[in-house]
């Protein structure tokens, strides 16, 4: 899996990160409901995965592996991803206080979005350079936006249906999520 | 969440212990983090596949709160208001890594089988909630309780989903090895859709549904 | 006392920097004891896969990434390592061929495939198929080859049978040398 297009690719579709390797989870089932917020949460997302990669990709082969000390990868990668978090609220709330509203707590919460250390946790386990890093985060942040837009686009009309009382809310999404993650299934094999 | 800070402070007469006791119960059963509070997802899915996994994740999970919330609930007056995030989090991801480094030397079969996720649960919401709703602001001993309850709550929750998984998706049932029982028609043609990703949502969101249902017929 | 220290500007970051290097050499500190228990194990792990695949092993040598296989003083094979990603992750396998560049056996290492499905290219039923095959064959079955497929675990299976036929023809390459 060298090609930066498979690794794309990979992390996009084939291994989605929210439907194959279940990372991002909280907020796929908490911000779907709106079409409109589901676009800003995974443009978020997909910001902090792609500044995060590089710092972290840039700590882990530049600092942890020659000192041979890559357990430390834990702390100091929740740390970066904790303060860019911090920086990239900062600046929304200066040039979109709209924006800022409407995502409301979910910003902050992306500190504890399994999909953001996980990718570079991923990146770290599976030796990416620093280009293959940024195109693995990309591919999990465009991925984890997309299946973000088709859940909601979902839910939305879900909420006209008739659905029986204790399915109603989160049950018939996690339902949803499973035929959504069958239908992804389908793309194993194509790498 | 409310109503039960306030029934608390009526049961100021009750000794220590059924205090301890009634924290504990509140993590197992009311609040069970998984199937009410949907806490802590995740890794959830990731490691029903197997009865193994479920296990290891849950005994790793319960490690990281217990010493997190011990740590956090005896130096809670020391920790600047502003800072009090980070310092959580630095406190769980140094337990975490410990969690990981000891795994790796001692049962690296489930270091391996685990992953990433042993690394992740450094942020699953359940044990950062609990530091700064719970251990920020109560006696350590109340710690252990909430600890100890939301904890085995989490672990119950993860073998219940991987009983159904694994039984279902590879016909029998092995734990570490041990071969417990194999189901004679099901062993030979099992329901591998369980194992996979769609069969773990779809698990996961008949239990709420029927977590939900029985919760209706109490009148809640 | 405490509160004088709470109310000085800069306690909350010289408390954030304390915490920050307690952590660090607490896990300094264990890692120590750890990194030596996981070295050991890695090295005992590797030898007893060379001996499950020449049981006759007396010593081995590095050359290059080909491990030659001693009984006594002849050379009775080689092994060499070989990785490639399965369904979900690496799969790391470990090849050894006779000296006529037959396969002798192969074991698989690691991976972290679905359980009950691709971990099953661990089993005997599976890697048994690639015993006293040469490099020309080394094919799933669906691919034209000998090797046939776990049912389910298509995709672990091709990239163990892959993995080996392309390391092979590069090793053998190399021997020939």
């Amino acid at each position: 899996m060298n090609n930066l297009f498979t690794i794309f690719i990979v992390t996009a579709i084939v291994n989605n990160i929210v439907l194959s390797k279940f990372l991002g989870l909280c907020p796929f089932f908490g911000v779907s409901k709106k079409l409109s917020n589901a676009v800003s949460m995974g443009m978020a997302v997909t910001l902090v995965m792609f500044i995060s990669s590089i710092a972290t990709s840039v700590i882990y082969n530049y600092l942890l592996v020659p000192f041979n000390v890559e357990f430390m990868q834990i702390v100091l990668y929740i740390l970066v991803i904790a303060s860019l978090v911090q920086i990239v609220e900062l600046i929304i709330k200066r040039t979109n206080i709209a924006l800022y509203n409407s995502l409301g707590i979910f910003l902050p919460l992306i500190t504890t979005n399994c999909a953001v250390l996980g990718i570079t946790l991923i990146n770290s386990a599976e030796g990416y350079t620093l280009l293959e890093s940024i195109v693995s985060a990309l591919g999990g942040g465009i991925g984890f936006t997309l299946v973000l837009i088709i859940m909601s686009g979902i839910r939305e009309k879900l909420e006209l249906a008739q659905t029986p009382v204790s399915m109603k809310g989160l049950p018939i999404a996690f339902i949803t999520a499973a035929l959504l993650a069958l239908a992804f299934m389908g793309f194993n094999g194509m790498m | 969440m409310e109503e039960k800070e306030n029934k608390k402070k009526y049961d100021i007469r009750q000794s220590a212990g059924s205090i301890f006791w009634k924290e504990f119960i509140k993590g197992l059963v009311i609040s069970n983090p998984v199937f009410i509070l949907t806490l802590g997802l995740c890794p959830v899915l990731a490691v029903t596949n197997s009865i193994d996994n479920a296990l290891g994740m849950g005994a790793g999970v319960i490690f990281v709160l217990l010493c997190s919330n011990i740590l956090i609930s005896a130096i809670r007056r020391t920790i600047p208001a502003l800072i009090r995030i980070p310092v959580f989090i630095v406190i769980i991801a140094t337990f975490v890594t410990i969690l990981s480094l000891v795994f790796e030397a001692y049962i690296p079969p489930l270091h391996e089988s685990l992953g990433i996720y042993l690394s992740l649960i450094v942020v699953n919401c359940i044990i950062l909630g609990r530091a700064e709703i719970f251990a920020s602001k109560n006696s350590v001993l109340f710690s252990i309780a909430d600890a100890l309850g939301i904890g085995f709550g989490f672990t119950i929750a993860l073998i219940i989903i991987s009983l159904l998984r694994e039984i279902l998706g590879t016909g029998g049932l092995a734990v570490f090895g041990f071969n417990l029982f194999s189901i004679p028609v099901l062993s030979e043609h099992p329901m591998t859709f369980f194992i996979s990703p769609p069969g773990a949502f779809l698990i996961i969101g008949l239990l709420m549904a029927l977590f939900k249902w029985i919760g209706v017929i109490k009148g809640e | 006392m405490l509160e004088r220290l709470k109310s000085k500007g800069s306690y909350p970051i010289i408390f954030l920097t304390l915490i920050v290097l307690i952590s660090v050499s607490l896990l300094l500190y264990i890692n120590t004891f750890t990194s030596e228990i996981v070295e050991d194990q890695n090295q005992a792990k590797i030898k007893g896969a060379l001996e499950q695949i020449f049981p006759e092993l007396t010593r081995f040598e590095e050359n290059e990434g080909i491990s030659i296989i001693y009984k006594g003083d002849s050379i009775v094979g080689y092994t060499f390592e070989t990785s490639r990603n399965g369904y979900s992750g690496a799969i790391d396998i470990l090849v050894g061929i006779n000296k006529d560049y037959t396969i002798r056996d192969v074991a698989i290492l690691s991976h972290t495939e679905t359980p009950g499905l691709g971990s099953r290219i661990t089993e005997e039923k599976f890697t048994g198929q690639f015993i006293s095959l040469d490099s020309g064959n080394i094919a799933l079955s669906k691919d034209g080859g000998k090797i046939d497929a776990i049912t389910g675990a298509t995709i672990s299976s091709r990239a163990v049978t892959e993995a080996i036929q392309e390391k092979m023809i590069e090793i053998i390459e190399k021997l020939s040398n």
